[in-house]
């Protein structure tokens, strides 16, 4: 069961850069910025279903063909915690350098915690019986990112969900994820595939550290 | 309204629009992906037909199949916007429809500051949209969620749109809120001022789950009200709608009955649900509604009634305020920001903005404050300005519905402020002075408050939206003047019916203990009928004065609110609280422990017996090299690093208004521009690297995210800073930094420049012509301090 009352620190930590102990400092302001965000946070999520021939327009790059080779069926989701987030993010960032940061990095991490409670929720009730791949997003190994205007559309998300995305690809409310999930009667592969995919692998601080992000 | 309209709407009784166009699209096999608009070219008839079955089925009016017809979505079909839309209004009007509505759906991407979309840009779209739409009959702006959105396309209406009647609907969520957080008073408060002809709810949801958002939409606007909602919710898996259309057509006479006058439906309904409505309405009338909407203001997200005193923030304001005017001449809008959260931290319900400064062009600076101040806050705002053009370029931009401060009783005056008030649907503060100056007597100011009144309602500005302010004059100088204040704000409360407005504070000027006079004059005035103080109300013991008058004037019921606020204090005045005992700790220690407010504590006491720019050199840079070092070398990390910046920048501040209160002299050790570059919003980085700077005594030209490239090309060029710092975070964003690189060589070639950011690295940083790459802000500050040779 996913917690959705609380934020993933160790993971939020993580995403500002932070190893170690966190002091008790530190921890103060992790509760303040947990309590501002999970009051500002609406979580909104929206999905539909699709053969995969009829969307293989959207399927660019070799990464998600591999990624789909032995699914018949797509699950197309957006989830976001949608403006208020943002709004929530500018205002602690505006007095407070330190705390917009680990606001920032906060809802990031929650963003992921969000997309995991959406994704179980949608393939429990009515994908038991199926085998589901992880959730490949555009951006991730050689999927363009230019491709999420036409998958933002397919599932109606500015209307369902209040999500856009600008002319660079960056999807607003910033605190957004769009995924593709794989179906298939055969097992396929669940987990997800770490650095080897990753374009920020040259330039990674914490392969440098000789650690990973996730 | 317009008078077509009202006519209109007086023959036909209800009017019914169409149903649903994408759900018949599909049906007619329109591709996954393929654009709908197109198929105005390729296959007009079958448009038509669409457009025809509606009409059949009894609809009056047909939306055009121009939903997202605007240049931005229909870029990549090559064709112009203006031929689109025409082709789609020949379509429908093939169809033999009564009226042709110019259908207009969200631009697709959002306006700023949580978007990149400018307002202005949003209105030049709609602009075009509308001309091109000359040949329809009404224009209709629909499945919108963002206000500030449909004010841009309102105002391209009402000034490009040849009187045609605009319709608004806008889409809702249970909550009774928009995407966006709009809520419906402010909806309705909102388009009603802007001078909409009708306004309504459509999509989202079923009939059943949009009766409490009509309902409460009904008692809010004296507007016909439209409803068109969804066939119910559509099933992920299969795609269907749950209404049919015998159970639709019943629950839609509900909206009727609550006093909806134009029906129809949105998605996954079909010619048989609007039949349904057809034959529902063949035996209603419409409601007659007897509603008056109360004095309110507003942004997208609150709604403020004056229903009791309401307070009005007087902080943003740069008279008599050394550092408040270098804030604006430095364009410092994180200064502005910052007095902003303080005063609704302390209780402010309003805050008035007052940026006006002869050595700054006012309209930019109000349109800054404005759109900064509502991206952190929903707090409404009072727009306080002498200025014309700074006032409409604030309440062009505005999202809700402001206060204009001020007009007074000048004909001049009259006739520039109240059309501006009118057209943009604002409240406005009617001062009650004029050419001879300010009446000695109460029955003076009395008299120009029914003048201004007289001249507003002339205009059609409500009654409700004009707020008297009766003037305060100062008891030192003019101690016979204080009870004819107060006569006069109780004679227009009373006589008038007008709502009523005082700046507080100016009572006390000149007189010892001013605090005490201000509290107490403040309790009177409330008494005589003040509804809205301005005061400052970061001084407490103002603010529980007017805590304590609503307790006693029964407003506050069962003290809720006071004892809120003051349920733990004990029967001693509660002392402000001292952060942490300052006296053992030194500056330097302070910084490194990143104790952010012992930090300022320490230095205001410093100051007292040390040279400013000695705390700088010898304690504050010292200490930030520490931290600088010990981050180096992973003895710390990023947030300990940001939490020393921070305290040093606190002690920056105090040193900054000490420099500007006591001597010319100002810390520089040279002039930076940093910028997120086009395209990329991520700023958090940016942020970073710029407080870092500052501690060492940089003047950062903060150009915010989503800078175009001229714009840092600009800043450079007038500065003539030799450093020039852009961040980007994403690789579809990397091209505008090589953009804005080449462009910086080309005409500000004594400028280097420093690249950052999660993608680049030192190598792609040299390949796009970057003279350094900072792998973090402490590099940047090296590179700086290379640049600068200090």
């Amino acid at each position: 069961m996913i917690n959705l009352n609380a934020v993933d620190r160790t993971q939020a930590f993580r995403y500002m850069g932070f190893h170690g102990e966190p002091d008790e400092k530190l921890n103060q302001l992790a509760d303040t910025c947990e309590q501002k965000l999970l009051s500002a946070v609406k979580p909104r999520y929206c999905w539909k279903l699709f053969q995969k021939q009829e969307i293989e327009f959207l399927l660019l790059g070799q990464d998600i063909q591999k990624h789909l080779e032995h699914c018949e069926q797509v699950i197309l989701f957006c989830a976001t915690l949608s403006q208020s987030t943002d709004t929530c993010i500018r205002l602690v960032q505006t007095n407070d350098i330190l705390a917009g940061m680990m606001i920032d990095a906060m809802a990031s991490a929650f963003t992921e915690q969000f997309c995991d409670s959406v994704e179980s929720e949608i393939l429990n009730h009515n994908f038991q019986h199926k085998y589901a791949t992880w959730r490949f997003s555009a951006g991730y190994g050689d999927m363009p990112l230019s491709i999420q205007d036409d998958f933002l559309k397919l599932i109606h998300a500015q209307k369902r969900v209040g999500v856009c995305v600008t002319d660079s690809g960056l999807m607003i409310p910033r605190k957004s994820v769009t995924a593709i999930i794989g179906l298939s009667d055969t097992p396929v592969e669940t987990s997800k595939k770490g650095c080897a995919i990753c374009k920020l692998r040259q330039n990674c601080p914490y392969r440098a550290k000789g650690v990973h992000c996730n | 309204m317009n008078l077509n309209f009202k006519k209109i709407l007086e023959q036909e009784k209800f009017l019914v629009l169409d149903g649903g166009m994408g759900t018949m699209l599909q049906a007619g096999g329109l591709k996954l992906g393929g654009i709908p608009e197109m198929l105005n070219f390729t296959n007009p008839d079958f448009i038509t037909s669409i457009h025809k079955a509606y009409v059949n089925a009894g609809a009056d009016v047909v939306y055009t199949n121009t939903f997202g017809a605007n240049r931005l979505k229909m870029a990549k079909t090559h064709k112009s916007v203006q031929n689109i839309i025409k082709t789609a209004i020949a379509n429908a009007k093939n169809s033999g429809a009564k009226y042709i509505a110019l259908d207009i759906g969200p631009i697709g991407q959002l306006l700023e500051p949580t978007g990149t979309l400018k307002f202005e840009e949003a209105y030049d779209i709609f602009k075009e949209q509308i001309q091109a739409g000359e040949e329809a009959d009404f224009i209709v702006f629909e499945t919108m969620t963002d206000l500030l959105e449909v004010r841009a396309g309102v105002l391209a209406g009402r000034e490009y749109g040849n009187n045609k009647p605009i319709l608004v609907t806008m889409t809702f969520e249970e909550n009774k809120r928009t995407f966006t957080g709009c809520e419906i008073p402010a909806m309705a408060l909102t388009l009603e001022g802007l001078g909409v002809d009708a306004i309504g709810i459509n999509c989202s949801l079923g009939p059943e789950e949009l009766m409490p958002i009509v309902e409460e939409l009904c008692q809010w606007t004296t507007l016909p009200v439209i409803v068109k909602p969804n066939a119910g919710l559509p099933d992920p898996v299969t795609n269907a709608y749950d209404f049919d259309a015998e159970k639709f057509g019943s629950c839609c006479e509900k909206f009727i009955d609550m006093g909806a006058v134009i029906l129809g439906g949105c998605c996954g309904t079909t010619p048989e649900h609007i039949k349904a409505i057809v034959n529902m309405l063949k035996h209603k009338t419409p409601v007659q509604r007897n509603i008056s909407i109360p004095s309110a203001v507003c942004s997208a997200n609150k709604t403020v009634i004056i229903n009791q005193p309401r307070v009005i923030g007087e902080r943003i304001n740069p008279t008599g305020k050394k550092r408040f005017k270098q804030a604006l001449i430095e364009h410092d809008i994180d200064y502005i920001l910052n007095q902003a959260i303080q005063q609704i931290d302390a209780g402010a319900d309003i805050l008035d903005v007052n940026v006006g400064l002869p050595e700054i062009n006012e309209s930019e600076m109000m349109e800054s404050a404005v759109k900064a101040i509502q991206g952190i806050t929903d707090t409404p705002l009072q727009l306080d300005t002498t200025d014309r053009k700074a006032l409409e370029a604030g309440l062009r931009c505005y999202n809700g519905k402001p206060i204009v401060n001020s007009v007074n009783g000048e004909e001049e005056s009259l006739n520039t402020v109240l059309p501006l008030v009118k057209k943009y649907g604002a409240s406005v503060v009617g001062l009650t002075l004029d050419k001879n100056g300010i009446p000695k007597t109460a029955q003076g100011r009395f008299e120009i408050a029914e003048k201004i009144l007289h001249h507003a309602l002339a205009l059609g500005i409500r009654k409700e939206d004009v707020f008297i302010d009766c003037l305060t004059l100062t008891a030192s100088a003019e101690q016979e003047g204080v009870m004819q204040t107060l006569e006069a704000v109780h004679r227009v409360k009373t006589e008038l019916g007008l709502h009523t407005v005082l700046g507080v504070s100016n009572i006390s000027f000149g007189l010892p203990n001013r605090e005490l006079v201000t509290r107490n004059f403040l309790t009177m005035a409330l008494y005589a009928g003040l509804d809205l103080p301005i005061i400052n109300p970061n001084i407490a013991n103002i603010m529980s004065c007017v805590r304590t008058y609503k307790l006693l004037a029964n407003i506050d019921k069962n003290a809720v609110d006071f004892i809120a606020h003051y349920g733990n204090d004990t029967a001693q005045e509660s002392k402000p609280k001292i952060p942490q005992d300052s006296s053992n700790l030194n500056l330097e220690s302070a910084i490194l422990a990143g104790l952010k407010s012992e930090a300022g504590i320490i230095t205001k006491k410093l100051l007292a017996s040390t040279e400013p720019m000695e705390i700088v050199n010898n304690i504050l840079i010292p200490a930030l090299d520490r931290v600088g070092a010990d981050f180096e070398t992973d003895k710390i990390f990023l947030p300990q690093l940001i939490a020393s910046a921070s305290s040093a920048q606190s002690a920056f501040e105090v040193i900054k208004a000490y420099l500007c209160e006591h001597s010319t002299e100002s810390v520089n050790r040279g002039t930076i521009v940093l910028a997120t570059v086009k395209g990329d919003i991520h700023d958090i980085g940016k942020n970073i690297v710029k407080i870092l700077l500052e501690n060492y005594g940089y003047e950062v030209i903060d150009l915010g995210k989503d800078v175009p490239y001229e714009s840092v090309v600009e800043a450079t060029n007038k500065t003539h800073a030799l450093l020039v710092g852009l961040s980007a975070l994403m690789t579809t964003t990397l091209p505008s930094m090589e953009a804005t690189i080449k462009l910086l060589k080309q005409h500000c070639p004594w400028c280097k420049t420093v690249v950052g950011g999660a993608v680049l690295t030192a190598d792609y940083a040299e390949k796009i012509g970057a003279d350094f790459y900072a792998k973090d802000a402490k590099e940047t500050v090296d590179i700086a301090k290379q640049v600068f040779q200090n």
